[in-house]
């Protein structure tokens, strides 16, 4: 359970986990602010897929996260140390806090309460810096990396989770409401990727260190293909922002098809950090031993 | 920006030590202690899950002197203590394995000499 293949698939499920977080409080966000009571058919659909999503990959990473903490040899060892995990770690109480969360937020959201809905879809999200490195330090390092955690989730889920039930509300409603939409889209977009970049640079200090860690290390060429992909991100957005959106509803197709390759870029982005969050970051390396 | 740049640099804050590292011990690393010691006490860089944590502790022998697990100290998450049982001088060799609630697991020894 060691072994880098295990590893990947840690790294995996707790990104697939991550991405249905993201689309359960994004599509929530949209619906209780930007959407303006608009209704869109499949709104709540895609909320229950990505809670689906979200319970499925989290049960698959508390299997595989449990294996790995008990350094367990079959599913005896892992039956075994699962009640101790649930009770005895953070790791157990965050992620089925944040299940039990996300389903009441999903109950509230079906009820028609968007907006308690969004803020506890929100809050289960942002509880996932408390299993960062940021969470587990004490001293200043420690709060200065669970701010930059927290801002960073809070990023990347209102931006890459919101994308999702763009889409769908682009496609579905009229010309006109469509490109409101997408221009009261515009600030929120921007406002994530200032903060994703601030958050970013807090981390890039603090956990690697130099440039020459990104070229050195498997941490570092994973940071290095995520933040290549956030800066295509980026590009893809200000396309939207400057050339397809003042065009609206005739740059519609074109619009749907950007936002759609930015959901596929984003969802690489997090499966990319999902597995990031299990290696060793490159500024304390070599510090084992004693 | 070519002015700012080593201006930053002088600001960067050292890198962070995340993952749970040995910070310190009592009785400390390589230290030499006349009375032979009740527990071992190890303080960690981060929050510790403890029920999986492990710390032997072999004896000059070769026996292991811990006397139970690790237990939590309460109030410091980062903390382990280790009860044990010291009848001989001699040099202890501590191997211990931690898992951080970051959820990594680390490991490392050490050792120190209870003097005749």
């Amino acid at each position: 359970m060691d072994s880098p293949a295990w590893l990947v698939l840690r790294g995996l499920c707790r990104g697939l986990h991550l991405a249905g977080c993201f689309s359960v409080s994004g599509t929530m966000v949209l619906a209780a602010t930007l959407l303006r009571g608009a209704r869109v058919p499949g709104l709540k659909l895609l909320a229950w897929g990505g809670f689906a999503l979200a319970l499925g990959a989290g049960a698959g990473w508390f299997l595989l996260q449990t294996a790995y903490f008990a350094a367990a040899q079959g599913w005896a060892d892992i039956i075994t140390a699962s009640p101790i995990v649930a009770q005895d770690t953070r790791f157990g109480a965050l992620l089925l806090g944040r299940v039990a969360v996300l389903l009441l937020a999903m109950l509230l959201f079906q009820a028609g309460w968007t907006r308690p809905a969004a803020l506890l879809g929100l809050g289960g999200v942002l509880a996932q810096a408390w299993l960062g490195h940021g969470g587990a330090m004490n001293g200043p390092e420690g709060n200065v990396l669970l701010a930059s955690a927290v801002l960073h989730l809070a990023g990347a889920a209102l931006w890459l989770g919101t994308l999702p039930a763009l889409l769908l509300a682009l496609r579905h409603l009229p010309g006109d409401e469509a490109a409101r939409l997408a221009r009261r889209f515009s600030p929120l977009g921007m406002a994530c990727v200032a903060v994703l970049l601030s958050a970013a640079v807090v981390q890039f200090v603090l956990l690697i260190g130099g440039v020459g860690a990104l070229f050195s290390s498997a941490y570092g060429a994973l940071v290095s293909a995520k933040l290549l992909a956030l800066a295509v991100l980026i590009g893809l957005a200000a396309r939207n922002k400057f050339r397809l959106t003042p065009s609206l509803p005739g740059s519609r197709a074109a619009l749907c098809r950007t936002v759609a390759l930015e959901i596929g870029l984003g969802f690489a982005v997090l499966l990319a950090a999902g597995v990031l969050l299990q290696l060793e970051p490159p500024a304390m390396a070599g510090m084992a031993g004693m | 920006m070519k002015r700012l740049l080593p201006l930053l640099a002088v600001f960067a804050p050292a890198p962070a030590f995340a993952h749970a590292f040995l910070k310190s011990a009592e009785p400390s690393v390589g230290a030499v202690v006349a009375t032979p010691p009740a527990q071992l006490l190890l303080t960690y860089t981060e929050g510790l899950e403890v029920p999986f944590c492990t710390v032997t502790v072999a004896g000059p022998d070769g026996a292991q002197v811990q006397t139970a697990k690790p237990q939590p100290v309460p109030g410091h998450e980062n903390e382990l203590a280790v009860p044990m049982h010291i009848t001989a001088p001699g040099k202890y060799v501590v191997t211990w394995h931690a898992l951080s609630q970051d959820t990594h697991k680390t490991q490392g020894s050490f050792s120190f000499t209870v003097s005749p």
